[in-house]
């Protein structure tokens, strides 16, 4: 169950997209969301549909950690279709009682069924081919222009790395505690939802007693290594852009403006 | 009745760029009554295996038969909690499991989920805090959270034992305690198996092992390594080496007395065996024993 978390994720490999800059990642994922609600038709939406394929393959990355992401959000995909298909109003196509499948429906469903499943699958591969470090990185250097406006670009990029760092901890942490109580007749996985809900007590209140417990000594450790904010903080690995950045925003700028065309076709 | 472990591979994160392989060809038998040690450096795949016991975990490959019962089978389905039962497991730093409001509640979890009477719940709380020395009268409506470190251990071990298991298998349970505590609570596990319960302890210490195991094993790379009684296994001094783990301090000094020149036994373990034959191997050199 806890190994289908594919967000924060990182899977070595030696990609193209591993290669990159984090910051042209993160800005090609971001414009990448923006293309993929420009397009506002079929046509449009293929080609969205046929360049993540593309990206994903130049990742390396196996296909399954895909339909893992994807899985994880089969229920909200399937809310998001069925809510899409029924409340849209228009020309009806099939009636059953007070539900009603409208052309304009359907269209809707499957507009926003691949986009969601798009997005997912694209923004994951922004966490399987960055460490976390060089993610928060990424991160804290695009946030420095809004450092003047009061924006706390480095403490957010910290809170993120800790946070980052610590979830396959917690998972770990969460695993083993599930098992030490099931090994007490704990049963986690049959019940209904009050029953479950309450099994879940002899694991959260060991786990949150522990992540606090964590918390207090991290920052213990990080004070007693004179850690006192991003002032005056060098890094070990300095990000600079290269031609495969250069390449990468190229076509990003062509994304947009091929999705703006599409909007014409 | 036994615990089987048949030619056991246990791979983690089957298929993907990470996987490792925890276990391989792991074979084993676990007699009633008996006390099993199992030792190896970190990583060797000894946490690995005892989730095997209760099927906490299952095998990739091979069979993991409890008293005939196989936990991979279909038939093992609706026995689990039966299985949870024959075999008690006390991870490393059980306290981190510890959530209730009082002593009492949190040793009843285990016998609650068995569905014991309240009665039978009450007796077995009481049972297993008196089998580890806690004051029953004291304790009981105190929160773990307040008490001492070693305590709390055995208050998380009160309620694996207030599940009557019939195996217990221990996953380092003297880490972190002081070396008074460690000792207390070695002669208290000691005194488990005296009165009928197999253990199966995994452990750090060579000393301990040495002390208390009928049977041992030695684990390296997700493989056993070596088999046997400890004095069989004491005796191999360059294989435990390879595997990390080293020998016991009184089989160590026995090896250096040998290195010197004195001829004595290698393979004895215990404290007064280990003390008569020095003593015998000085005066058959010819020195003074009194001395």
């Amino acid at each position: 169950m806890l190994k289908d978390i594919t967000i924060g994720q990182y899977l070595p490999g030696h990609s193209f997209l591993h290669k990159l800059d984090p910051r042209t990642k993160i800005l090609a994922v971001m414009i990448y969301m923006i293309s993929l609600f420009i397009v506002n038709n079929f046509c449009g939406l293929g080609a969205m549909l046929v360049l993540s394929i593309a990206v994903v393959l130049v990742s390396k990355i196996p296909l399954k950690f895909f339909f893992r992401g994807i899985k994880a959000i089969v229920f909200i995909v399937l809310l998001t279709v069925a809510l899409q298909m029924f409340m849209t109003p228009g020309e009806p196509l099939w009636q059953w009682g007070f539900l009603t499948i409208t052309r304009e429906g359907v269209r809707q469903a499957i507009f926003m069924g691949t986009r969601l499943v798009l997005l997912v699958s694209v923004t994951s591969i922004l966490t399987l081919t960055t460490t976390p470090i060089s993610l928060t990185d990424g991160i804290e250097n695009l946030l420095k222009p809004f450092q003047r406006f009061g924006m706390p670009a480095h403490e957010l990029a910290m809170m993120m790395t800790i946070a980052l760092r610590f979830i396959p901890t917690l998972v770990e942490e969460t695993e083993k505690i599930m098992k030490a109580q099931s090994a007490r007749g704990a049963d986690f996985e049959s019940g209904n939802l009050i029953d479950r809900a309450k099994a879940m007590i002899p694991l959260l209140v060991p786990l949150f007693l522990n992540a606090f417990k964590r918390a207090d000594e991290l920052a213990i450790a990080m004070e007693a290594r004179c850690y006192h904010g991003g002032e005056n903080r060098t890094r070990l690995r300095a990000l600079q852009y290269g031609s495969r950045d250069a390449i990468t925003g190229v076509l990003c700028v062509c994304m947009v403006a091929g999705a703006v065309l599409t909007r014409f076709i | 009745m036994s615990l089987e472990v048949k030619h056991v591979f246990y791979t983690y994160q089957e298929g993907s760029p990470t996987e490792s392989h925890a276990l391989q060809d792991i074979c084993l038998n676990v007699d009633e009554g008996e006390f099993l040690g199992i030792v190896g450096h970190t990583g060797s795949g000894k946490s690995t295996l005892i989730q095997h016991l209760n099927g906490l975990l299952k095998p990739t490959k091979g069979d993991v038969l409890v008293d005939g019962l196989n936990i991979n089978r279909k038939e093992a389905k609706g026995k689990l909690k039966e299985l949870r039962m024959k075999v008690g497991i006390v991870f490393q730093y059980p306290e981190y499991q510890l959530f209730e409001e009082t002593v009492e509640q949190d040793i009843s979890f285990g016998p609650r989920n068995l569905g014991l009477s309240d009665t039978e719940v009450k007796q077995r709380v009481k049972e297993s805090m008196e089998l580890l020395k806690l004051d029953y009268k004291t304790l009981r409506k105190q929160s773990p959270f307040d008490l001492s470190g070693g305590q709390k251990r055995k208050v998380a071990i009160a309620g694996v034992l207030a599940m009557k298991p019939k195996y217990l298998v221990l996953d380092e349970p003297t880490a972190g305690l002081d070396p008074r505590g460690r000792e207390e609570f070695l002669e208290q596990i000691a005194m488990l198996h005296r009165q009928g319960m197999t253990i199966v302890m995994v452990s750090h210490s060579m000393d301990d092992i040495a002390r208390y195991a009928q049977q041992m094993i030695v684990m390296d790379h997700s493989r056993i390594k070596l088999q046997g009684t400890p004095q069989e296994v004491f005796s191999q001094p360059d294989v435990l080496d390879a595997a990390g783990v080293g020998v016991p301090s009184l089989t160590r000094l026995l090896l250096r007395l040998k290195e010197q020149g004195l001829d004595v036994r290698t393979d004895l373990i215990r404290m007064d065996e280990i003390k008569d034959e020095i003593l015998r191997a000085l005066a058959a050199r010819g020195g003074n024993p009194s001395c």
